[in-house]
């Protein structure tokens, strides 16, 4: 006898509208906190209990409005626009949020540290990802720790696809050199 | 884009945070069983409210005998007469209004 195969999240949301079955939920969230944390503690610069905070923002957000997802796109998808936007929110009440690309930042492109990040450690990254701009850590959180793509990302952030490839660009430039020349200091 | 960086930040996205009593501390900051806001209730309470506001002020306004003479016409498919104008008009203008703000006062 096999175990019976656990429900996929198209299920769970099913139960979740026309029952609004909690455990469903429960089970929902089980499975997408992981992803949903970290990328707000990269958005957050590594500010753990913030990120906790929008992410549990972010999962009551959905349980309200869960009724209006209509499976045109991935549940994840659909949480990580919700976190976004309660970034941005929580952001704007300190300062303004500048997703827009910066016409003098120089795009980088330092190949010589090709090698180096691969002995970085966390930290080391978690600080370099803390020095990025908005844009650019919003574009680098959705396209690399929420794994959407630059078309996807760009409808989540709200901004045009040519900016996210931009920031995605610009942000490895900057990630290559800081974590190369703090390698080099070692 | 398969460089020392992708690979990097791959591999820290892939890295999990336990839960920890996170999912608990989420369905506990839910709203109790049966409060979660219905959809259609504030655009139903909305409407609802206009016509009976509307309904009221026909019947008590001095100019409603008009209307209600107007409605009589729309009943009977007279629609040129100046009161059965009247009456489609301002339902219209009330019925929009109502759509209006109900849509947007989500």
């Amino acid at each position: 006898m096999t175990a019976p195969a656990a429900p996929n999240d198209a299920a769970l949301i099913l139960a979740v509208q026309q029952r609004d079955d909690r455990p469903a939920y429960a089970e929902l969230v089980r499975r997408h906190q992981s992803q949903v944390r970290t990328v707000l503690r990269r958005l957050t610069r590594g500010d753990q209990g913030l990120a906790d905070d929008l992410a549990q923002e972010t999962f009551v957000l959905a349980w309200r409005n869960i009724a209006r997802f209509r499976f045109e796109a991935r549940f994840s998808t659909w949480l990580y626009r919700i976190a976004f936007n309660a970034w941005q929110s929580e952001t704007r009440k300190k300062r303004e949020v500048l997703l827009d690309v910066e016409d003098d930042a120089p795009l980088m492109a330092d190949a010589s540290f090709d090698e180096m990040p691969d002995v970085a450690s966390r930290v080391d990254l978690e600080r370099a990802l803390a020095t990025l701009s908005d844009g650019e850590r919003a574009a680098i959180a959705a396209c690399y720790y929420a794994d959407l793509s630059h078309e996807e990302a760009a409808q989540a952030l709200g901004i045009p696809v040519g900016t996210v490839k931009t920031h995605v660009l610009r942000a490895k430039a900057k990630l290559r050199t800081r974590l190369g020349a703090k390698e080099k200091t070692r | 884009m398969n460089d020392a960086i992708d690979r990097l930040l791959a591999k820290d996205a892939r890295d999990t945070i336990p839960d920890e009593r996170f999912t608990r501390r989420v369905m506990q900051a839910l709203p109790a069983p049966g409060v979660r806001t219905r959809p259609w209730l504030k655009p139903a309470l909305i409407l609802g409210s206009a016509a009976l506001g509307s309904a009221l002020a026909v019947a008590l306004s001095p100019g409603g005998s008009q209307l209600l003479e107007g409605f009589r016409d729309l009943m009977q498919f007279r629609l040129l007469t100046a009161g059965a104008l009247t009456g489609l008009g301002a339902s219209a203008a009330l019925l929009v209004s109502a759509i209006i703000f109900a849509v947007s006062s989500d």
